[in-house]
């Protein structure tokens, strides 16, 4: 029985398309089905380990301070968390340390954003500019800019301006530098098509540079989010009344970890949202990118 | 007269301060509605020429004129290059459409001619597709219909063939053919295959190694419409050995300046 069987399989497999085509309902067929169920398979369980392995963290931590093998005092256990959390919120003191901390963290962000953004186009743009100002800037860049904080203080008081101010310094350095190597490391290729079709001056700024830069303009907001938010959370540490980072700071001033702990986690939560806001815009705005290798 | 060039020379500084010659002294007129090709053996400067002739790149010495010129009289000019240089934040629409656009026609019509030509090199229905998504042939006859799609006076080829695989390339010749004997633009081609300058050009002209200058004038008496059967033909095989035995030993000189 097996030879016949043999000698059918090889013809079928001689016969190149045909045989393929007639296999592809059958074997072939059942073949594919079991790729893409495997597929399927391995992409459900990346998302359940990655929601489970947190869930699973929070639980072994509850279980931890439950049973003492941590000092509850200091690792408070979630459901604390979460009644201090309700506490607060009904008290209405996390929703006004959130709204103080997005405000500082987006007017300084947009605000930076603008000006790095224009800076390095233009650094990239005119050399005597770049030549100027370009090693000035990245020496300036090396400075921690939380460390500009007294310096700021000092020139304009305890009000918002130094706090915004802290925000905008890192937001600026971050997009001059990424906008400016955006156009340095500029496809020169793609300048001459532009200019060989007719762009020249502003439009080929608007219709070529500009959408050739987008791309690390976008990583370099994506980056400077996240460094805005740790820049806002360290100034209110020191030189706040309120916010996310004077709540996990007076907390732990007054020795209410619990709190501390509500703070802590508003914060990260709000890290993953602006970031994913962000990753949400620039899928929209450049959907050539993603459209890559499908 | 189409374009003319007369004493075009190109030196470059070179990083380690000194310098080289890729041209030295070309002279070269080229008739309104012909083809011709330039061929020659790598580095000898046949890019840098068609660039100078294009004005992407200005000339050390000599002068170049024409209505392909630039600065001259308005001519339209169109490039077709190597690498495709596609714009790939543009849909495959918008690339086609986008000479059109910076010379200020509007969407309506732009777009009517620019689905108009690439339904004429076979890429209707590809209209929202981004470059990277196409194959090599594919982008290479995108960037053929944005170069037809603006009607230009004269069309620069640079070596637009030589970045996809052997069997694509002689459909894209074909199809460079059809189009071509179908619209008679004046055209430039830059080649380093002798078979697709013949098959191609209606005349061919050989380039020495660097410094480039222009060895051999040939004109292509071939029938047209040509086919890749023509390359078949005695006529064809005559061509093809006269113009090997032209590049031979430049392109031995140009291994020994390498």
């Amino acid at each position: 029985m097996s030879g016949p069987a043999g000698t059918l399989a090889a013809g079928a497999a001689g016969t190149g398309e045909a045989g393929v085509a007639g296999v592809a309902g059958g074997e072939l067929g059942a073949a594919l089905g079991r790729l893409r169920r495997r597929q399927r398979r391995r992409r459900r369980t990346d998302l359940a380990l990655s929601i489970a392995t947190p869930v699973a963290l929070v639980g072994l931590w509850q279980l931890a301070a439950d049973q003492h093998w941590v000092d509850p005092r200091i690792f408070t256990p979630p459901s604390q968390i979460a009644v201090a959390a309700g506490q607060l919120i009904s008290a209405g003191t996390l929703p006004s340390d959130l709204g103080y901390t997005l405000a500082r963290l987006l007017v300084g962000y947009a605000i930076g954003a603008a000006a790095g953004v224009v800076v390095g186009l233009l650094l990239g743009l005119v050399r005597p500019l770049r030549a100027a100002l370009s090693p000035l800037f990245t020496a300036l860049y090396a400075v921690p800019q939380i460390a500009l904080l007294p310096l700021l203080l000092v020139i304009f008081g305890i009000g918002e301006t130094p706090k915004v101010l802290t925000v905008v310094a890192v937001t600026f350095f971050v997009l001059e530098i990424n906008a400016l190597a955006a156009v340095r490391n500029f496809d020169p290729r793609l300048l001459e098509a532009g200019r060989a079709y007719g762009a020249n001056g502003r439009k080929l700024f608007r219709h070529v540079l500009l959408p050739g830069a987008l791309p690390q303009i976008f990583t370099g907001l994506r980056v400077s989010i996240a460094l805005g938010l740790v820049v806002i959370t360290a100034t209110e540490f020191v030189a706040s009344n309120n916010g996310l980072g004077f709540l996990v700071w007076n907390s732990w001033q007054l020795f209410q970890p619990d709190q501390m702990y509500v703070g802590l986690v508003t914060i990260a939560v709000v890290g993953v949202l602006l970031t994913a806001v962000i990753t949400l815009v620039e899928r929209l705005a450049l959907p050539w990118l993603h459209h890559r290798h499908r | 007269m189409e374009l003319a060039a007369a004493g075009v020379s190109k030196a470059f500084v070179t990083k380690g301060g000194g310098h080289l010659v890729a041209l030295a002294g070309i002279d070269l007129e080229v008739r309104s509605g012909t083809f011709v090709s330039l061929l020659g053996p790598s580095g000898c400067g046949k890019s840098t020429l068609l660039r100078i002739l294009g004005g992407l790149e200005q000339a050390s010495t000599g002068t170049v004129a024409g209505t392909g010129a630039t600065g001259a009289t308005g001519g339209r000019r169109a490039f077709v290059f190597q690498d495709y240089s596609l714009f790939p934040w543009l849909n495959v629409l918008d690339n086609v459409a986008f000479g059109l656009r910076m010379d200020g026609v509007g969407r309506q019509e732009r777009t009517d001619r620019a689905r108009a030509w690439l339904a004429r090199v076979g890429l209707a229905g590809f209209e929202s597709a981004y470059p990277e998504q196409l194959s090599g042939g594919m982008r290479q006859r995108l960037s053929l219909a944005r170069a037809f799609v603006t009607e230009p006076d004269v069309l620069f080829m640079d070596e637009p063939m030589g970045a996809v695989d052997p069997q694509t390339r002689l459909l894209l010749q074909e199809d460079l053919i059809r189009i071509w004997e179908e619209t008679r633009k004046t055209v430039l081609l830059v080649t380093h295959s002798i078979e697709e300058a013949i098959l191609l050009g209606d005349r061919v002209v050989v380039m020495t190694a660097r410094p480039g200058r222009v060895k051999l004038d040939l004109p292509v008496e071939l029938d047209r419409p040509r086919t890749l059967a023509t390359s078949a033909t005695p006529a064809f095989s005559e061509l093809r050995s006269l113009l090997w035995d032209a590049l031979r030993d430049e392109v031995e000189r140009s291994m020994d300046l390498s």
